[in-house]
């Protein structure tokens, strides 16, 4: 670092604390509070006075507290291309983030900045969500300087990475393209969940229409159905389970329509080392996604999509944690894939398989130990079964044949998910690859290059170690992919060599 | 591991020795436990104190039962301090933590985003810090490292920072001269 301007923010910029804190205060402390607001509603009596007392010294503490984190709040963008920030009030807290971690620059305009001509600027790191790294009330003249900074940096960092990925990988590429019916589509709406989407959007209505089922229909159900059938089995019953029948009808023609909304005329291309998807019925949306830039790929087959014989791929990109929305922005989504086309698209993704005639569904997994099953046997399937089984008998003292079904059925889940582990590592050219499976009724399969790795992760118990097993854990920039139950020399290699790619690759990894 | 391919000798992670943490870390510990212990002790004292119901019903067990688990949980945190560990090694940071779960978390320094230092109040009065490190894609801090000296903390941050720095000043070298070069080309 050769020279550090460290410099203030604007005095606006309180304003923004004061709201931001604010909304930290209501989104996360509410719960927090929830023993307090027990003892104030069972204990207190005169609500309203001490009320009012603690609405006055929360608002005082918000206000002294933006005051002294707008006092420590210092920033400084040094010549050696990082952004240096000062803040924290009891815990000082020193973030450096280097202009080539940024991902992106963005300027937001409050409406509270508006008439003042200020703006926030925030730099978008592939790091943690839990991380901020905003300049609050800069100018906008400010803002787009330190943006225009930043991008120069990074693109003349690019120019010449392309410029050697381009020079050493003159390869004459065909067009690829993969072009999905409608009808296939709707296939995707019937294996996804995308109804759930739907049923969220309606969640602060749902009173509202339980309400209206429960006076509308329900009743006229049961009317009906007692003139009809009320003497063979009870009318209330049937009307009930007609409308459970008819919201599952109803959940799997939301989830069809959701999804050709998203996925219509859906059509795939792969050139120069980058997939386009176009599709959407009602707005056409384009999405570009770098092969450089996919960390790990995801190919899923849950329960109805193994009756449809489909798959579905998921080509993730470096995220910023699970912030809302993020997730799917930054995954390219292949929907209802046939066998074959899953093995052309991976080999699009990592074209060097393709002259290996790798198939991900010929290849021999290995599993993990037994001793996972025993585990997963007495803790998710033999234990509840017990406790299940000892309500039932005491307290319900229903049929034991109950406690029996529960039993088998969970130790079959626990076995189907013991059997669903599986991993394969895979070397070409000088290249390692890592495909992991897991699942329960469903299947999936996460494969990534091991360079790509984040970090490693070996955890063990008492016992594990006894027995000499180890779980493992790699995370990687989309997410975390894990192996439980390994013999420990096997997943300390594993963790060695990862660590080795990791550290000893040159290529870029993002 | 590989079917295909046969490894040669790996460095081994199983062969690092982890430094324990500040001397102080203990006392840090144990302080920031009684923090959240003690208030939570009055306030169910105040509802005995208060309520005769309550008091009738639970003030035999609390009587027993906050003892037991203040003294299991001050035992806890000595085990816990002393099983934590960290190592800086040429190019990752290892570090060591749990009881009933011993993991070992080994970051690789290039994959490091951005970094943190961290002081409390407390801390602040026993000279300890503590390091967070990011990487991509992580719901929070890879590693959290807590109960460092804050020297300790600033040499392993200053470590880091010349890693990254010197690994990235020969790429930017090659590309500050290929980009003058197609300048002058044009």
């Amino acid at each position: 670092m050769n020279k550090q301007h460290w410099q203030r923010v604007s005095p606006w910029a309180l304003l923004y604390f004061v709201i931001h804190f604010a909304y930290r205060f209501i989104k996360d402390g509410i719960f927090n509070l929830l023993p307090i607001a027990v003892v104030f509603v069972t204990q207190v009596q005169d609500k309203l006075f001490w009320g009012k007392i603690g609405a006055s010294i929360a608002v005082v503490g918000l206000l002294l507290y933006s005051f002294a984190y707008y006092v420590n709040f210092r920033f400084c963008i040094t010549d050696d291309h990082d952004i240096l920030l000062n803040k924290g009030v009891f815990k000082k807290e020193r973030l450096t983030l280097s202009f080539l971690r940024v991902q992106n620059v963005n300027v937001a305009e409050p409406f509270y900045f508006k008439p003042l001509g200020l703006v926030n600027c925030i730099f978008d790191a592939a790091g943690s969500v839990a991380q901020e790294a905003v300049l609050p009330g800069v100018t906008q003249a400010y803002a787009e300087d330190v943006r225009e900074q930043v991008l120069t940096y990074k693109e003349l960092q690019q120019v010449v990475e392309d410029q050697q990925t381009t020079d050493s990988e003159q390869v004459a590429e065909t067009l690829y393209s993969l072009k999905l019916t409608n009808k296939e589509v709707a296939k995707f709406g019937l294996m996804s969940n995308m109804a759930i989407l739907a049923l969220a959007a309606l969640a602060p209505f749902m009173n509202v229409l339980f309400d209206f089922f429960e006076q509308a229909v329900i009743n006229r159900l049961e009317a009906f159905y007692e003139q009809e059938v009320g003497l063979l089995i009870n009318a209330a019953a049937l009307a009930v389970f007609s409308i459970l029948l008819m919201l599952v009808m109803l959940a799997v023609l939301l989830s069809v329509i959701m999804s050709l909304i998203r996925f219509y005329n859906y059509e795939l291309y792969f050139q120069a080392g980058k997939f386009k998807r176009i599709s959407g019925l009602l707005e056409r949306h384009q999405l570009s996604v770098s092969l450089d830039k996919v960390q790990s790929i995801v190919i899923k087959k849950n329960l109805i999509a193994r009756l449809l014989q489909r798959y579905t791929i998921q080509c993730f990109q470096a995220t910023s944690g699970y912030v809302t929305g993020a997730k799917s922005k930054q995954s390219l989504v292949m929907p209802v894939l046939k066998h074959e086309q899953v093995n052309q698209t991976l080999q699009r993704v990592y074209p060097w398989l393709s002259e290996a005639n790798f198939d991900f569904k010929a290849v021999k997994f290995k599993g993990v130990e037994q001793a996972l099953l025993l585990k997963n046997f007495l803790f998710y399937s033999l234990l509840p079964s017990l406790l299940f089984g000892l309500f039932n008998y005491y307290v319900v003292a229903s049929h034991a044949l109950y406690s029996i079904c529960i039993f088998v059925m969970l130790s079959c889940l626990v076995y189907l998910s013991y059997k669903r582990y599986g991993y394969y590592f895979y070397h070409y050219q000088g290249r390692y690859y890592g495909i992991f499976r897991s699942g329960m009724l469903g299947v999936q399969y996460r494969v990534f290059e091991l360079y790509k790795a984040q970090s490693t992760r070996g955890v063990s118990t008492y016992f594990m170690r006894r027995v000499g097993l180890k779980s493992l854990s790699i995370q990687l920039a989309s997410g975390n992919v894990s192996l439980p139950y390994l013999k420990a020399t096997l997943a300390d290699e594993i963790i060695d060599f990862t660590l080795l790619q990791a550290e000893l690759e040159q290529r870029n990894w993002m | 591991m590989f079917e295909n391919h046969q490894l040669d000798c790996l460095p081994q992670h199983q062969s690092i020795e982890f430094k324990p943490l500040a001397n102080n870390a203990l006392l840090h510990a144990q302080l920031s436990w009684l923090l959240f212990y003690v208030p939570l002790m009055a306030v169910l004292a105040a509802a005995c104190f208060f309520n005769q119901n309550f008091a009738s019903v639970a003030q035999t067990p609390l009587m027993i039962g906050l003892p037991v688990i203040l003294v299991l949980s001050l035992i806890f945190n000595i085990i816990s301090v002393r099983l934590k560990g960290v190592a800086v090694r040429n190019h990752d940071i290892a570090y060591q933590k749990g009881v009933i779960w011993q993991q070992v978390t080994i970051l690789p320094l290039s994959r490091i985003q951005h970094t943190e230092i961290h002081r409390g109040p407390l801390e602040r009065k026993l000279g300890l810090a503590s390091l967070r490190l990011y990487s991509a894609g992580g719901m929070s801090a890879d590693l959290n490292i807590s109960g460092l000296s804050h020297t300790d903390c600033k040499d392993i941050r200053q470590f880091i920072q010349d890693y990254i720095q010197h690994k990235q000043a020969p790429e930017q070298l090659q590309n500050n001269q290929s980009v003058s070069a197609e300048l002058t080309n044009e």
